[in-house]
Parts: structure tokens; sequence; C-alpha cells
């Protein structure tokens, strides 16, 4: 058996997408560009959470979004409509995003004159949690059809980001949805998660989460 | 779910150390998975002749290790297995425990021929 030869490697398999993450972070903010990095389920209501989002906030800054999913533009040509910089990715059937994806989509959009870029990740609760893509801060959305028992689900999601918003709270009187119980549980993944219930149809909460953006995007694109 | 590509990654990876090795064949690619982490063994055995066809590691043997998710209780000081015991010390039932592994996911090494 001598003529076999063992060479350890000892290699994290995402140690390369980790390296780029930190990289892509330290040059958006040297750029002074946030990137929010924003999952959910499809469904959730993430694209229509957007457009309420660059309307709140397109007057006092300059924002970027990129699209991401597995196929169409449909998303895209959404937020096009509002006039503001958009770029549609395609995973080819990849069911997240990696940070190579992510800077891509950033190059192509031209980030030299943006405050603000939101990515919005494919519609999955479970592989975009494996991988960072060097987004400033991650947000999810968890919309009230989908109930209360997500977070017990997909504990790598809640326990990872830093804001959940609780979307179609609209919605709450025509779902067994329990709003205290979802905090607690999501709570209890994350002590530090910050938690606005919305609904981006009626408006409600929007102001807290754009508070809440402008003070990060603030903050980040400090010199 | 994202295990192909996952593997088609690993390839490459592989790859580019065989050339800076100067392999031209690899019997046996290690790799280790954590019983925390999100891949799936069995996930992985059924993609990888997908993913091996037309490379260097065509011929490659697969072989996965699976690392514990062992974790330390903070109150009686023991380690047990975090799945086997529904996340509660084994000993105490305590609910307060630091992890010790079984998150990983690693390529341990690669048998040369």
């Amino acid at each position: 058996m001598d003529s076999f030869k063992v060479i350890e490697i000892k290699k994290r398999v995402f140690e390369d997408n980790d390296r780029q993450a930190a990289l892509l972070r330290t040059e958006m903010r040297k750029e002074q560009t946030f990137l929010l990095n924003l999952m959910s389920s499809p469904g959730s209501g993430k694209t229509t959470t957007v457009l309420r989002t660059i309307e709140a906030l397109k007057d006092e800054m300059e924002i970027g979004v990129l699209e991401a999913d597995i196929d169409s533009a449909v998303d895209a040509a959404a937020v096009a409509k509002t006039g503001i910089k958009v770029i549609q990715l395609h995973t080819g059937g990849m069911c997240h995003l990696n940070a190579v994806m992510a800077k891509q989509g950033l190059l192509a959009l031209g980030t030299a004159d943006l405050d603000f870029v939101i990515l919005e990740n494919v519609g999955n609760l479970v592989c975009p949690a494996g991988f960072d893509t060097g987004a400033a801060k991650n947000a999810m959305i968890l919309s009230v059809p989908e109930g209360d028992d997500k977070p017990l689900k997909y504990p790598a999601m809640f326990a990872l980001v830093d804001l959940l918003l609780i979307n179609k709270i609209d919605a709450l009187d025509y779902f067994s949805f329990d709003l205290a119980a979802v905090q607690q549980r999501a709570k209890k993944l994350n002590p530090q998660l910050k938690i606005i219930p919305i609904s981006a149809k009626t408006g409600e909460g929007i102001a807290e989460w754009t508070d809440w953006l402008r003070s990060e995007v603030t903050n980040w694109n400090k010199k | 779910m994202h295990e192909l590509g996952v593997v088609i990654e690993i390839i490459k990876t592989v790859e580019d150390l065989a050339r800076e090795n100067g392999l031209s064949k690899i019997d046996t690619l290690v790799l280790q998975i954590g019983e925390l982490s999100s891949i799936i063994p069995h996930y992985v055995e059924a993609c990888y002749p997908a993913a091996v066809d037309g490379t260097l590691l065509q011929e490659t043997k697969l072989k996965i290790e699976i690392l514990p998710g062992n974790a330390i209780c903070q109150k009686c000081n023991r380690v047990f297995n975090l799945l086997a015991n529904n996340s509660k010390c084994l000993h105490c039932g305590s609910e307060s425990w630091e992890l010790l592994g079984g998150k990983e996911f690693m390529i341990k090494e690669i048998i040369a021929c």
C-alpha cells in the first residue's frame, strides 16, 4: 500500500464563500453602500415589501435592487417601474445566492452612486441561511398565512437574521396565527432579533421598518 | 436541496489541489460532515456520480465521515449528543450547554495513488 499517499486538506467547504463575503463587505463599506440581504419563503410578499420600501425612501437616498430567482424577470420588471436601478439575477436552478453571485450582481448594477442596495434572495427558508452573501445586514419576512410554527421548522434562518418582518398582518383575522407565539419562538432562537409586524398592502408598520433601515444605512455609510 | 451545487464546488477545489500537487489520479476523497450541518450525507452520495462525471475525480471513490453533534453541559460539565437527547443534557436534563461540534463540513483529505 505504500504507493498510496494521503494528502491532508482540512479545508472547510464554505471557506471560499466566507472569504469572498468578508471581502465584499469591506468593499461595500468603502463604497458607502449598505447591502441588505432579504430572505423569505416564496409568496411572503418580498417584492411588495421592496416596492413599499422604495416608495418610502427613494426621495432621501439612492437605492438599487438585485432580484434573485431561479428563472423569469417578473420581479425585476415590477421594481423597474419605480424608476430605480434593478438587475435580475438567475441562479440557474440553484436554491440560494452566494457571495460571488452577489458581487457579480453588484458589479452589473454599479454601486458607486448608490447608498442602499436590497438583495432579494431566492424564495426559500432553508438554503440561503447557509451562505453568507456579503450583506451588511440580513433580514427575513414571515407572512401570516405561512403559519406561526415556522421558527420551529426553520430555526437556522431565524437564528441568523438581524431583523424579522411579520407581513400580511392585515390578514390576521382570517388565519389562526399566534403573533405572540412567533415572537417568543423567534426570540428564543435569537435574543437580539428585532421584530416588526407590517402589512406591505396597507402600509401598517412600514414607518418603523424604514426608520430601522434609515438608521442602519446612515450608520454603515458614515465616513 | 443544494447538495449538487456544493459538491461541484468541492470537485473544483479538489481538482485545483490535485494540479498543485501534481496528481493525475485520486483514489479516494474523504469528506467530514457534522450531524448538525445543513448537508445531508445521503444526498451528497446520490449526486456525487453526476458531479464527478468528466472530471479528474471521475474514478475517485467518495468516503464520508459523520462527526457527532456534541455539547458540554454547563451545569454538570458532562458531554452528551444533542440529536439523541433532544438538545437536553443526558445526565441532568439541563438545556444550557455549549456546542462542541457537529456543524462541520470539511474536505478532510484525498488519498492519491
